[in-house]
């Protein structure tokens, strides 16, 4: 089992977190949503696991290559 | 000599060239699953169409002919899907596929047959860099390498297309780098030098992967157009690629027939673009929508992902498609993306494919992380690429389109023919951002709220078509028919298809 680190692609802010520390996620699937350049804009795991850490919050400020979570797949 | 003697004597010097490098390395590929050089010919062409040329060559080194069958390099002609095409396939069994002196011609002779008479060129990658000791000394390297100073030309006379299919290092790195296509197989690696010369010249330890793996080149640095699990798909996927292409840059691309099933999911094309203009989607639904059934090539997709880019097919004509991807970063383009449609720009002008550019943007990624990857030039290859394209493009605004990215897709005079949706916005900034500059206030301060009202009334689609900025407004379910009816208005009649390529020299590896 690998652990993944999730990176924000863009530059804002942790608008939703939609998933929990142990909660089994599908490839492709939103781990959280940030909002940037006015959009929604979902961080996604390329690959299926579980997620082990999430490493933000809501409100937080993230830059573009920030981990946000770990996920084990 | 006796005919029977000599010719006893042609059998077996061909057998021992078929041999390659031996049962043994033949064996230990077979059990890894991997294809040796000429299976890999074998799946590439059609059957019974390859002719080897310099199937006789060997080392230039006496002392080392017998060991060198076809000096590792394996070349020739054969068809892909009925066309001529020339073939390197790198023989890594014999002396790891180095480069020497005289596979060195005859990979000179396939370019120089394929731009002379319009074939294109397909590099199948597996070698070691140049043969040592060789090229060792300035005897060696004055013997063995440097003699050609075309070699690493690109003109784009002809398209290129190269597979990553083993360890690549040196010309067989190179000439993916500079070839129109080139698709890469899980496991192989593609590098300047192998991780053993990295450690003894560096003392970094890395491993192949992570020197020069298909994560590396899928996400970041977009050397791999595609990436494959075996050699069979790898191979499979240069023959659909130069399904589209032309042979040579002095014709059309091959018109194809049109699959049954193409646009019968017009009617909901508007369902897949959320009403809430904030929310994202992916844009590869739309263009698989638009496009001939299955025929979207998508070129780089783990790379620049804020715009997906690749080539397709529209009433069987083919198309190059760049699309924002509101899916990645909000459809906000970054640098990689930039460069992405810039090669894609590149392929187009060479190789007289029409554009076919789908737009929501909320504009360029902006901040420090873009400038320092050299947002503005970027920005500006992919403008100046977009402008010398000399093929017909075609642009349709589906929701956003700001700023300059309004002129990066082909906004205004930019295209031949710019439509919007009806669902369109656009203007020079995200109003809710041009607001608050304008007021310097933000939401619930005086004055914001109806500057903001303001300036989300003025990106109408009716504003710009009222002024013949945009020459149609287009139906959301019409959008594939609109495409059609474009593509053939604007066939090249006076040039019979084919364009100036004035970019067919630029390169597109960065």
């Amino acid at each position: 089992m690998a652990k993944i680190k999730i990176a924000s692609e863009i530059t804002g802010a942790v608008w939703k977190i939609t998933t929990q520390v142990g909660q089994s996620i599908a490839a492709g699937e939103p781990l959280m949503i940030l909002e940037s350049m006015k959009m929604e804009i979902p961080v996604v795991s390329e690959d299926g696991g579980t997620v082990r850490e999430i490493l933000v919050k809501e409100g937080d400020a993230v830059q573009e290559g920030q981990i946000v979570a770990i996920v084990e797949g | 000599m006796p005919h029977e003697e000599t010719l006893a004597e042609f059998e077996e010097r061909r057998a021992r060239v078929r041999s390659m490098g031996g049962e043994a390395k033949l064996a230990a590929r077979r059990s890894q699953g991997v294809l040796n050089a000429r299976e890999r010919i074998a799946r590439l062409v059609d059957p019974d169409t390859f002719v080897e040329v310099g199937e006789f060559g060997t080392s230039i080194l006496p002392e080392q002919s017998a060991d060198t069958p076809a000096d590792g390099k394996i070349v020739g002609y054969g068809k892909i899907a009925g066309r001529m095409a020339a073939v390197v396939s790198n023989d890594f069994t014999v002396k790891g596929a180095s480069s020497s002196a005289v596979n060195g011609r005859k990979i000179a002779h396939m370019k120089r047959v394929a731009t002379q008479r319009g074939l294109p060129v397909v590099f199948l990658g597996e070698s070691s860099g140049a043969r040592m000791p060789d090229t060792m000394g300035a005897r060696g390297m004055g013997t063995m390498l440097g003699n050609d100073p075309m070699q690493y030309q690109r003109m784009r006379e002809t398209p290129w297309a190269s597979a990553v299919l083993g360890s690549c290092f040196g010309s067989s790195s190179w000439y993916a780098c500079c070839s129109d296509f080139n698709v890469m197989r899980k496991g192989a690696v593609l590098a300047v030098s192998s991780p053993l010369l990295v450690s003894k010249a560096v003392n970094e330890a890395v491993d192949a992967e992570e020197l020069g793996g298909w994560r590396l080149h899928a996400e970041v640095t977009g050397l791999a157009d595609q990436v494959v699990d075996s050699d069979e798909a790898a191979l499979d996927a240069i023959r659909t690629f130069l399904s589209y292409l032309p042979s040579h840059h002095n014709e059309p691309p091959p018109r194809a027939a049109v699959p049954a099933g193409s646009g019968a999911e017009m009617a909901g094309i508007a369902g897949l673009v959320p009403e809430r203009r904030s929310q994202v989607y992916d844009m590869r639904r739309i263009v698989r929508c638009i496009v001939d059934k299955d025929s979207y090539f998508e070129l780089k997709p783990r790379f620049g992902k804020a715009i997906t880019a690749g080539l397709a097919r529209i009433d069987g004509r083919t198309v190059a498609i760049i699309a924002n991807n509101p899916l990645h970063k909000g459809g906000a383009i970054d640098t990689d993306a930039c460069d992405k449609a810039t090669s894609l720009l590149v392929m187009a002008d060479s190789f007289n494919i029409p554009l076919v550019l789908l737009v929501d943007t909320p504009g360029f990624v902006i901040g420090r992380e873009a400038e320092v990857r050299r947002a503005p030039g970027k920005i500006m290859n992919f403008m100046n690429a977009l402008s010398l394209v000399t093929m017909p493009k075609i642009s349709i605004v589906l929701r956003k389109s700001y700023g300059q990215a309004y002129l990066n897709m082909a906004g205004g005079r930019n295209s031949d023919e710019m439509a919007v949706w009806p669902t369109a916005e656009i203007s020079f900034m995200e109003p809710a951002f041009a607001a608050s500059v304008v007021t310097n206030a933000g939401p619930g301060d005086p004055g914001y709220e109806a500057a903001l009202q303001k300036m989300q009334r003025e990106t109408s689609v009716w504003d710009i078509a009222s002024i013949f900025a945009a020459q149609a407004v287009v139906r959301p379910d019409q959008t594939r028919d609109y495409l059609k009816q474009m593509l053939e208005t604007h066939e090249m009649r006076m040039t019979r298809g084919v364009g100036q390529h004035l970019m067919r020299t630029w390169p597109t590896s960065y």
